[in-house]
């Protein structure tokens, strides 16, 4: 059994380098993405339709459900000074999740590409260094490196580096585990399929153990941890250390 | 052609990051700003819908207590009415009494004062009579002195001119 798990596609490559950022590539992940973004969009626009005042419609009793969530969510995590940035976890939480559902129709999830993962970590490090730097002021955020003395400084360094790193590599691990674990799955299955219909003799077992019966059905169990639970549970946690690490940064 | 399964492409990390901040104005745009804009038109409508009962049961009170405040006054002015009309009365009454008593006694002094002018005249009369009475017998006795003949005469005069005047 032959497996082989590869990064996204990539549909198209500028011809032409630029230094340090290298070739532009349109690659499985943006075209994903884009249709996340745009379902995300999309499901925003049609549950925000005809809204009244009054006599709600359950579409709209949902979305009003929603916002107070989020509402509550950042809030409550972060407090009343940061409303500003419920709009960016909602968009947060809505692409992570949408991202790491959208397997279930057999896409590419862009959040199995560690690109995705890095440029929402650096997005939430450079938020929480800014407001680091805007509590105690640029040399009360490089003082803080020397607390509580000043051996620990390229220790404090490093864990401040660790936590964009770590941020993103968890959300990466978890989902790319989930399709490194379906693709063993399935072509373990593959092969435990022809091995049991192989037993038929004849042209007939020839034929049938070609087909990956055991593939159907099974998968389907797993993947209620793989796709659903790891994937609305990573959302979670990508959004909920966002909101603690940035709270955290506020505080003296 | 495949990206390997674990690397970074600069470009896709900035396209990521766009894509992160577009999605976040999109949420914004269609999601979060109208809903909030109905939200915040519910609260309006509801704090209108509170001030106005409040505003409703003020004027309710102010109204109430105004209608108290005139009944207190109404009862105060029929107090006032009954209180100086029973003054009056008793004071007319009084003064009726008064006026009653004094008009008897002048009533009564004016009929004393009358038969005693009365009882005067009648005793003058009398007095009078007696006089003329006693002068005429005088006269009469004078006479027979005269007439035996006549005294007889003059005594049965007498006596019819009494039971004539009588």
């Amino acid at each position: 059994m032959n497996i082989d798990i590869k990064g996204p596609k990539v549909f198209y490559e500028v011809p032409f380098d630029i230094p340090i950022l290298g070739r532009l590539q349109i690659s499985e992940t943006l075209i994903v993405s884009w249709l996340v973004m745009i379902i995300i969009t999309g499901l925003c626009i049609w549950l925000t339709r005809g809204l009244r005042v009054e006599n709600i419609s359950k579409k709209q009793a949902f979305a009003e459900m929603l916002v107070e969530m989020a509402d509550k969510f950042v809030i409550g995590n972060m407090g009343e000074k940061f409303k500003y940035m419920i709009p960016f976890v909602a968009a947060l939480f809505a692409t992570s999740l949408v991202s790491n559902l959208i397997s279930l129709i057999g896409l590419r999830s862009p959040t199995a590409d560690l690109n995705t993962e890095a440029a929402w970590a650096i997005v939430v490090f450079t938020m929480i260094t800014a407001q680091k730097i805007k509590t105690n002021g640029f040399g009360g955020y490089l003082l803080g490196f020397t607390k509580p003395i000043a051996v620990m400084t390229p220790f404090n360094f490093l864990s401040e580096l660790a936590t964009p790193i770590s941020l993103a590599c968890r959300h990466f691990g978890n989902i790319l585990s989930g399709v490194v674990i379906n693709g063993l799955i399935y072509a373990a299955l593959g092969v435990a399929s022809s091995a049991l219909l192989g037993l038929i003799p004849g042209v007939v077992g020839n034929v049938l153990s070609h087909i990956p019966v055991l593939a159907v059905g099974v998968p389907a169990v797993l993947s209620v941890y793989f796709d659903w639970f790891t994937g609305v549970m990573q959302a979670y946690i990508f959004c909920m250390l966002t909101t603690m690490y940035i709270a955290n940064a506020a505080e003296e | 052609m495949n990206q390997d399964l674990v690397t970074i492409i600069p470009w896709n990390v900035i396209a990521q990051i766009c894509n992160l901040f577009i999605q976040m104005l999109l949420i914004k745009k269609f999601l979060f700003k109208p809903i909030r804009e109905v939200l915040e038109k519910r609260k309006a409508k509801a704090d209108a819908e509170i001030a106005d009962a409040t505003k409703a049961k003020d004027e309710a009170l102010a109204m109430k207590a105004e209608y108290e405040q005139n009944m207190q006054e109404a009862r105060e002015k029929a107090n006032e009415i009954l209180s100086t009309a029973q003054k009056t009365a008793t004071l007319k009454s009084e003064e009726i009494l008064k006026d009653a008593s004094r008009q008897a006694i002048a009533i009564k002094t004016k009929a004393e004062r009358d038969i005693e002018q009365e009882k005067r005249k009648a005793v003058n009369e009398i007095k009078d009579e007696i006089g003329s009475m006693a002068m005429e017998i005088a006269g009469k006795v004078i006479e027979r002195e005269i007439s035996e003949a006549d005294h007889a005469k003059l005594i049965n005069e007498f006596i019819e001119k009494v039971g004539e005047d009588s």
